[in-house]
């Protein structure tokens, strides 16, 4: 007997601001789980298990925060716990409540990933709490500077991908910014955060939440039957390598590589570019597109700043990458790689709206976290997989 | 013996309330309890969500109290330096008149002999409410509130949370070995017998997973290269003190063996640092080097013995080389 098929059949998420002023942190995540319910037509006593992801304690300051959560997402007498990947955690919240369908554990699983930003600082926290925290976007920038010296690729490639998608963001409702004048001047003239990186090209902090309500085989099909077509998991994977050792490729790492490899694998795909109709990745910081279109054999190596160049990842390009607006647009740090795993199976499902890509019926999302060393990904699709 | 290190995080977070909270919160600052009703049931403290259904509640407020009956306790007879009173007290739960739940509270009844289950309690009120739950300061043994005359209620929408942790560290006998010999102005590093990799003071291969002992150690370079940078615009935040651009290099000690990130390149400017620029470790003088930095949660880490790398003038080494290095 081969693994239970899983239908996403609910998705909400929360408006995603600098501060959610209206809302505790409870509050918060109800938003969005409330929101996927509803989408789900189910109520609390539907579900059967919840599963809650997000970064780490010290960015809000309270610990073991999902057992005050219980109470807020139904958590009564069921089964609840959290996952914890660093920035992948929404990915692998997402990929873990899904397992908790494919292995037949529970019928109908709940995930939730969220951050409250502006209740903490993440600079403090990714600095351990001391001074001259050199934050995310200095641990990433050596790494930018070494892929733009070895692919070639010209500087405007970065502000490229940083204008494509907030102009995204001004289609999707719930993204934080909505930079309605966003161009590249503006983009290029911003100040130098963490050279070679420009303050717009880097993601913002953000109060957000997001939430996928799962189901097996009968509860999928029941749904597309009731004409609400779900978003069916073709393949999931989450991989981890070292964070430094001699001979680490941290531009591609190679737990990067395996891990799509590994979805592809379970998702039929052997041809990325081609089969995949749109994707989700987790770019924080603009040069992430090129590096991850080619982290995960999407572009040849070397060749991924040339998809952004020729506009083929932009809204309406033969490879839509991030049409939500991306993390670029909303960083909520714990929900960022379930807003990535979320938009995907909005996408397949049809229920984009105005970020919706025509004919999306396969969709692929990833999240990675740390020093680029953890890995989440999911493939979905339109259509019940075969086997 | 063994060395202990010992380090402090502090930060003051900001809580958003939410409206319940809020308004539990603002009632306090009036010198009123208030719960929330949950069909038959009043909650208190008030919750958002009902905490056996799941539902969302009606922000229907219920004053309780200020009186209540302890229905459970436990004495603390040496209360540290985190426990609401200075002296020893009971946690109680304490079931307000007009509530159907029970509420955790300090009780300070002076002695132990003095609790019982069943006694009657009323809040000591702070002098100067700011809306929090310790604007009880804490319940004492009758019917009768104590402290000032109740004041207005105020509008309290956020709770500041001042947050402070000390860890201690116990060093692994790798990290002591490494320290001393770090004091004594030596990089140690071990070396993996089946990679040929070394690191600096982690114990073990973090590709081959294979211990790594005294019998795997060597002294290393403390010259190398810059192999990659980035150059920080400081953001402020609590105890950040950088208010410059910064710069943040990582240095492949010669020989290519290791990489160490985070270093300070000291001497020049930051616009002047380049990848393959040739550099050397200035080490703080002898009796300025401490293993505060290094703890059992990391890696071998430099700081504290060298306070950054100079320029030694020598022709760059190529770029390309090195410029994957960076941790």
């Amino acid at each position: 007997m081969g693994h239970e098929p899983v239908a996403v059949v609910g998705i909400g998420q929360t408006k995603h601001k600098k501060r959610r002023d209206d809302l505790s942190i409870a509050g918060l995540v109800r938003e969005a789980a409330q929101r996927a319910l509803d989408d789900a037509q189910m109520t609390w006593s539907d579900i059967d298990a919840v599963v809650i992801g997000k970064a780490p304690d010290i960015f809000e300051g309270v610990m073991k925060p999902e057992l005050y959560l219980a109470d807020a997402l139904g958590g009564a007498g069921k089964p609840v716990f959290r996952v914890h990947t660093a920035g992948s955690v929404g990915g692998s919240t997402a990929i873990v409540a899904s397992h908790l369908v494919s292995s037949r554990v529970h019928k109908r699983v709940l995930a939730v990933a969220w951050e409250k930003q502006s209740e903490g600082n993440a600079q403090f926290g990714l600095g351990g709490g001391k001074s001259g925290s050199i934050g995310a976007g200095g641990a990433f920038a050596p790494w930018i500077r070494a892929y733009i010296r070895k692919s070639g690729a010209p500087e405007h490639i970065g502000w490229q991908v940083a204008v494509k998608d907030r102009q995204n963001a001004l289609r999707n409702p719930y993204a934080h910014l909505h930079l309605k004048d966003i161009s590249i001047e503006k983009v290029r003239e911003s100040p130098m955060m963490w050279d070679p990186l420009h303050f717009l090209e880097s993601c913002p902090s953000s109060d957000g939440a997001g939430a996928i309500v799962l189901t097996d085989k009968a509860g999928g099909l029941a749904a597309a039957a009731d004409g609400r077509p779900p978003a069916w998991v073709l393949g999931t994977s989450m991989r981890s390598e070292p964070s430094s050792f001699n001979g680490r490729d941290p531009i591609r790492p190679q737990a990067g590589v395996d891990c799509a490899w590994d979805v592809y694998k379970q998702a039929g795909i052997t041809d990325p570019r081609n089969q995949i109709d749109v994707a989700e990745l987790y770019v924080p910081f603009s040069w992430y597109e090129p590096m991850w279109l080619e982290g995960h054999d999407i572009a040849p190596v070397g060749e991924g700043w040339k998809m952004v160049d020729r506009g083929e990842t932009a809204f309406g390009g033969s490879f839509p990458v991030n049409p939500s607006g991306g993390v670029l647009s909303s960083n909520p740090i714990g929900a960022s790689g379930m807003l990535r795993f979320l938009e995907a199976a909005l996408q397949v499902r049809g229920a984009a709206g105005e970020h919706q890509v025509d004919g999306a019926r396969v969709a692929l999302a990833q999240a990675y976290g740390a020093a680029a060393q953890y890995f989440a990904m999911w493939a979905v699709g339109s259509e019940l997989p075969s086997s | 013996m063994s060395t202990q290190t010992s380090s402090t995080i502090q930060f003051p977070y900001k809580r958003t309330l939410g409206p319940v909270i809020s308004r539990f919160f603002s009632e306090l600052t009036a010198q009123r309890i208030v719960g929330i009703r949950s069909g038959e049931r009043v909650i208190v403290p008030p919750m958002e969500y009902d905490p056996e259904t799941g539902n969302a509640l009606e922000p229907d407020f219920v004053e309780v109290g200020p009186a209540g009956t302890v229905v459970s306790w436990t004495w603390v007879a040496e209360p540290g330096k985190h426990h609401p009173l200075d002296r020893p007290f009971a946690y109680a739960l304490i079931k307000l008149d007009g509530a159907d739940t029970n509420l955790l509270h300090a009780l300070d009844a002076g002695s132990e002999d003095a609790v019982s289950t069943g006694m009657r309690v009323a809040p000591r009120w702070r002098d100067e409410p700011v809306g929090r739950i310790d604007d009880i300061v804490a319940f004492v043994p009758g019917e009768t509130p104590e402290g000032p005359a109740a004041g207005e209620a105020q509008d309290v929408q956020t709770m500041d949370y001042f947050s402070t942790i000390t860890y201690t560290d116990v060093l692994s006998p790798t990290l002591e070995r490494y320290a001393a010999s770090m004091r004594a102005g030596v990089i140690t590093g071990q070396r993996c017998p089946q990679c040929n990799r070394v690191f600096l003071g982690r114990g073990y291969c973090s590709v081959d997973a294979i211990t790594l002992g005294e019998e795997h150690e060597e002294t290393l370079p403390d010259y190398g290269v810059v192999s990659n940078y980035t150059i920080v615009t400081p953001t402020p935040y609590p105890g950040q003190k950088e208010t410059e651009p910064f710069a943040r290099a990582s240095v492949v000690l010669h020989g290519d063996e290791m990489v160490i990130a985070q270093q300070q390149i000291i001497g020049i400017p930051v616009s002047e640092i380049r990848v393959g620029m040739r550099v050397k470790a200035q080490w703080f003088a002898d009796d300025a080097r401490n293993a505060a930095e290094i703890t059992s949660k990391g890696w071998g880490t430099v700081a504290g013995f060298i306070e950054g790398w100079l320029p030694t003038g020598e022709p760059d080494e190529p770029a390309e080389q090195y410029m994957n290095r960076v941790f």
